[in-house]
């Protein structure tokens, strides 16, 4: 085959569209998708088992007109978030860089990586310094907050970091698919699902419920793009 | 003695812009290929493009010796592998194309008449 072949006759739509082609098949072959979603799912299933051995603690208790307020955390879990993020980052590059070699490309993965090193620090961060108390100064407001504020909280943790970096991965990736179940995602971490289960069980196991549907969402979602991926390969 | 004068230059056609090493299907391909995937093997380049290893060699000469494409050769375990990369030249060689393309485009659909309003 020469290149007379595959000659676009120098017809400009036709040359344009080709770029587009061409720009699309690298992204889809850079595609990697399932491994986020495998890792977050298992370091998300690992922070049940963390919560459950683990204990919160409780400082910086002050009176105001409205109650007493605390600092409630739990570094334990809260240091496995973030020891976990970042290692599950190092495990998403290296996989993304070695698939994307081994197909013959370079990879985009850096900024998704560096979004989501950076939002788990992030969320450790305000989490640690109590910065519930900064962004809600006002103490009616933390005692019986409004549906917005608990948003804001539900977003200011890890599986919130994780919603928002794969938002940035679904644009490297420039992949619909990605971005819905990203945007389904983030609505069931802001939004959470109760089932009824888990409401009677014990302090130590509350958000466990949670954390379950976070984990299962991901790896089912994992699931499914493997899958998807390998039926792509095969035709 | 008068300075220069700025006189507004007339506008160009599009099809005068147009660079010959980069208006051609296969390079332009080259050149997009490399820029979506950072770097590029020869392999996926052969594939992609449906050109023999010669023909695809040729048209890399061309753009690397329009310094439009940086290559490097290397090895993985005992196989020999052929990299890829765009350049700054070439970035700027092929966003000018695109918009070249573009104006071409946009300069046809304003001129030629559409169907029933050419009689």
């Amino acid at each position: 085959m020469t290149s007379d072949a595959v000659s676009a006759g120098g017809d400009p739509r036709r040359l344009l569209a080709d770029t587009r082609t061409f720009a699309r098949r690298v992204r889809v072959a850079q595609r990697v998708t399932w491994l986020p979603l495998l890792v977050l799912g298992v370091v998300t299933f690992g922070a049940i088992l963390v919560q459950a051995v683990s204990r919160p603690v409780t400082t910086g208790c002050r009176t105001t007109d409205a109650g007493e307020i605390c600092k409630v955390w739990n570094p334990v879990l809260e240091s496995y978030w973030l020891v976990a993020m970042v290692a599950a980052y190092v495990v998403i590059a290296g996989g993304y860089l070695r698939v994307a070699r081994a197909r013959g490309l370079g990879s985009r993965v850096r900024p998704y990586v560096i979004a989501g090193v950076a939002a788990a620090v992030l969320m450790f961060t305000l989490i640690a310094a109590g910065a519930g108390r900064w962004i809600v100064p006002d103490p009616h407001d933390l005692l019986n907050p409004s549906t917005s504020i608990l948003v804001l909280f539900r977003l200011l943790t890890a599986s919130g970091g994780i919603g928002l970096a794969l938002l940035v991965l679904a644009w490297l990736e420039r992949n619909v698919a990605l971005l819905l179940f990203a945007l389904g995602y983030l609505a069931v971490v802001l939004v959470p699902i109760n089932f009824g289960w888990g409401s009677h069980w014990s302090g130590k196991s509350e958000g466990a419920a949670q954390l379950i549907v976070n984990g299962l969402v991901l790896l089912l979602a994992g699931a499914g793009f493997a899958l998807a991926q390998r039926l792509r390969a095969s035709r | 003695m008068t300075g220069p004068v700025d006189t507004p230059a007339p506008e160009s056609h599009p099809v005068t812009g147009l660079d010959d090493v980069v208006h051609q299907r296969v390079r332009l391909g080259i050149l997009t290929i490399a820029h979506e995937a950072r770097r590029v093997e020869f392999g996926f380049l052969r594939t992609e493009l449906g050109l023999t290893g010669g023909n695809l060699s040729q048209h890399l000469a061309v753009l690397e010796t329009a310094g439009l494409v940086g290559i490097e050769k290397g090895y993985e375990g005992k196989r020999g592998r052929t990299w890829i990369s765009l350049t700054t030249a070439g970035d700027a060689a092929l966003a000018a194309e695109i918009a070249r393309l573009k104006q071409l485009i946009a300069r046809v659909e304003t001129t030629v008449p559409r169907q029933g309003e050419a009689s």
